[in-house]
């Protein structure tokens, strides 16, 4: 998918006064984080749960390599084909090669992160595969050609006058229609079609178990089991991180990310894959190929300021509860990730200099880190990426300080250490702001909307001294 | 008798005098020997959330020679003194004499109404104030410091005050610093929001420990409902009668 980082600014200006966007953002946000609230609830002991929960994605992340070769050797044990990619790249390339040995005309799909981050809806049209997303948000987001708006509910923000246009338009449906119900059965019957005939089918993965081996997805729609059951090939792509070591782990951290995404207790479906068909069983696809991609994160394990972003497993209650995301949604992030953890994966996988707005529009409120069932600390590591790109961090790509920026931190720096000189410089800078402040952008950016009081005479220090 | 440092935060020392002026009477009412080191200059959080950990280095080995013989620090804002708490101790990780310094210091630093509450154990300030008062609940004093009930038990023990609910109390005002100025659209967002929720209360007087948060919600006030404003904890439990509601 296209980066859009760079254009944060003005996509977030647009979606202040975007009404539809709006409307989502200031009603079913502080629901959906309500709900979560009311789903921990239903622990016996709520913090003790989320304590668990983070301990452990800490320890799954902590003996990464160790339990990925374990999962590789029992997913195969199991059956399924194991492909490891370095990039991107190499996960669309597998993809395409099996669709073209196999002479596929067309596939399916069941949403995923990790798919938009490889973009391999792109690189399957050019290879002329059509490609039908199967989860009705991910469906209209498809033929609307627009990003996700929110990493769980991708279309939440579209209203269901442009859903009727577009299913008129390209999804085959004759009457003009904006009853939610009627909109979902002309998806519903869409896609239908296109399940029966499936050959090959492709899913993304909430968790990998590396003691048995197995896969599992969280879904509300049964577009995945679809996707998993029905072809006679299963492709699911994983990154790196989804794994933890124990199926007990898997169920706790199950219980976790249903109620901290949706506040369900559980989702409607979950399906825990363990290889492909056995010659006993009735269903199930033939061949079942499991992608495990790094695309850049093995670098990011590498620094251990970096690693703990790899504990995520994308809730989305970050997302939910940001002040910033409540005001602007999804869009102006400009890529896979969105809300606090996009803050995160985005300037990682691409770069801190196409990505300074994302570290940047950050209030260091402490809400994300205080949800994060991962045990994420996002304010830290904004505050890090700050530093590597004033640094001009060479991993990262960090762009570096401003000569202004530099000064200004230098001087500020020395003078703060001779009471004398900051005393000094900071009153003068309070009468030069009282006095020609008025046309500097900084201060227009504040007066704009809001006042600012009237200079004091007197410094607080000023008036203890007397 | 106590004795207490105070730590006065630029945005006090310069913009908002009086918030220092009410802290210290406060404190001077509770029977508290207050000390103001004159050396004092800066924590260096605002190059610190720039990025610039070196430069903010230089103000916390300052900072810390300053304050670190007082067994009490107090300090009005709880953006500062988390910096100083939270974040000190962490910038030393490469000196281990001056990491020691910093987190005995931290154990020592404590926000205005923190240190009334858990060390002076007073609710009761003898503050009087007439009306329905909203508390917003800023983000490093609830999120970073875990302070959110002392403020409310000050609020609530001041005579004639009566705290009322607040929607979306601990979502952020959108100050953040130089977010504010940096990204002025969002922040105004955000305020707008915050306000929103204030008026909905029906408090006579929003309530809030935070000077950033101050600057911010009541700029946006004076442009938008000059009749409503928000007011520094110290402020509020300075009050002693004269004030009635608004």
């Amino acid at each position: 998918m296209d980066v859009k980082t760079e254009s944060y600014v003005a996509e977030a200006k647009k979606e202040l006064v975007n009404p539809s966007s709006r409307m989502f953002l200031d009603f079913f946000l502080p629901v959906l984080s309500a709900v979560r609230e009311i789903g921990l609830s239903s622990f016996p002991a709520p913090q003790a749960a989320v304590e668990r929960a983070r301990a452990i994605r800490r320890q799954s992340v902590g003996r990464l390599g160790e339990l990925l070769e374990t999962f590789e050797r029992n997913a195969m044990k199991a059956g399924a084909k194991v492909f490891w990619a370095k990039t991107a790249a190499d996960a669309n390339m597998y993809i395409r090669d099996l669709i073209n040995r196999h002479k596929i005309p067309y596939v399916t799909k069941g949403k995923s992160m990790i798919t938009e981050e490889m973009g391999l809806n792109d690189v399957l049209a050019k290879n002329g595969t059509s490609v039908y997303e199967t989860d009705l948000g991910e469906f209209i987001i498809q033929l609307l050609e627009k990003p996700p708006f929110h990493i769980i509910g991708p279309a939440i923000n579209i209203p269901t006058d442009e859903i009727c246009r577009i299913f008129m338009e390209r999804a085959g449906m004759e009457k003009p229609t904006t009853d939610p119900v009627a909109l979902g059965q002309a998806a519903r019957d869409f896609l239908r079609d296109k399940f029966k005939h499936m050959q090959l089918g492709i899913t993304g993965v909430n968790m990998a178990v590396a003691e048995t081996g197995s896969i599992i997805n969280v879904e509300n729609e049964g577009n995945i089991r679809f996707n998993k059951s029905a072809p006679a090939i299963q492709v699911s792509v994983m990154s790196i991180e989804k794994i933890v070591a124990t199926m007990d782990d898997a169920l706790h951290m199950l219980r976790m990310l249903c109620r901290n995404g949706t506040g369900q207790k559980l989702t409607s479906y979950v399906t825990v894959d363990t290889g492909p068909r056995k010659t006993d069983e009735m269903d199930g696809p033939e061949e079942l190929h499991i992608i495990i991609m790094d695309n850049g994160r093995s670098r990011i394990y590498e620094n251990p300021k970096t690693r703990e972003v790899l504990q995520c497993i994308r809730c989305g209650a970050c997302i939910n509860i940001c002040p910033v995301f409540r005001q602007i949604g999804g869009y102006p992030y400009g890529w896979a990730y969105t809300g606090p953890i996009g803050k995160l994966l985005n300037p990682l996988l691409l770069g801190l200099d196409r990505t300074t707005d994302l570290y940047g529009a950050c209030t260091l409120c402490n809400a994300c880190k205080n949800v994060c069932p991962a045990g994420i600390d996002h304010p830290s590591m904004i505050l890090y990426f700050r530093n590597r790109n004033m640094k001009q961090d060479q991993v990262l790509n960090g762009k570096g300080a401003t000569f202004s920026e530099r000064f200004f931190a230098n001087t500020a720096g020395i003078a703060g250490s001779y009471p004398i000189v900051w005393n000094t410089a900071t009153k003068i800078g309070k009468a030069a702001a009282a006095r020609f402040g008025a046309d500097h952008p900084l201060v227009k950016a504040w007066t704009e909307k809001r006042a600012f009081p009237p200079m004091p005479k007197k410094t607080y220090r000023d008036i203890r001294k007397k | 008798m106590k004795k207490a440092a105070l730590f006065i935060p630029c945005s006090v020392n310069l913009i908002l005098p009086g918030i220092a002026g009410a802290a210290d009477l406060v404190l001077k009412r509770l029977g508290v020997t207050t000390v103001y080191p004159d050396n004092q200059t800066c924590c260096g959080q605002m190059v610190y959330n720039k990025g610039f950990f070196d430069q903010a280095k230089s103000f916390a080995r300052h900072f810390i020679q300053v304050f670190e013989n007082f067994d009490a620090v107090v300090c009005p804002s709880g953006s500062c003194t988390a910096m100083v708490k939270n974040r000190y101790p962490t910038l030393f990780d490469d000196d281990p004499s001056m990491k020691k310094r910093a987190e005995l210091l931290s154990t020592r630093i404590f926000e205005f109404s923190e240190y009334i509450v858990d060390v002076l154990k007073i609710e009761d300030t003898g503050a009087v104030f007439n009306g329905k008062v909203a508390y917003h609940e800023s983000c490093h004093l609830n999120r970073d410091l875990g302070i959110s009930a002392q403020p409310k038990a000050l609020i609530r023990a001041a005579k004639g005050a009566q705290l009322v609910h607040m929607n979306n109390a601990d979502q952020c005002c959108g100050f953040g610093g130089e977010f504010s100025v940096a990204y002025p659209d969002i922040s105004n967002a955000l305020v707008e929001s915050k306000v929103k929720c204030y008026l909905e209360s029906g408090a006579d007087i929003l309530v809030l420990g935070e000077p950033g948060c101050l600057l911010n919600i009541n700029g946006y006030l004076e442009r938008n409902h000059p009749e409503k404003r928000a007011m520094h904890i110290a402020e509020f439990l300075a009050e002693q009668g004269e004030h009635h509601g608004c």
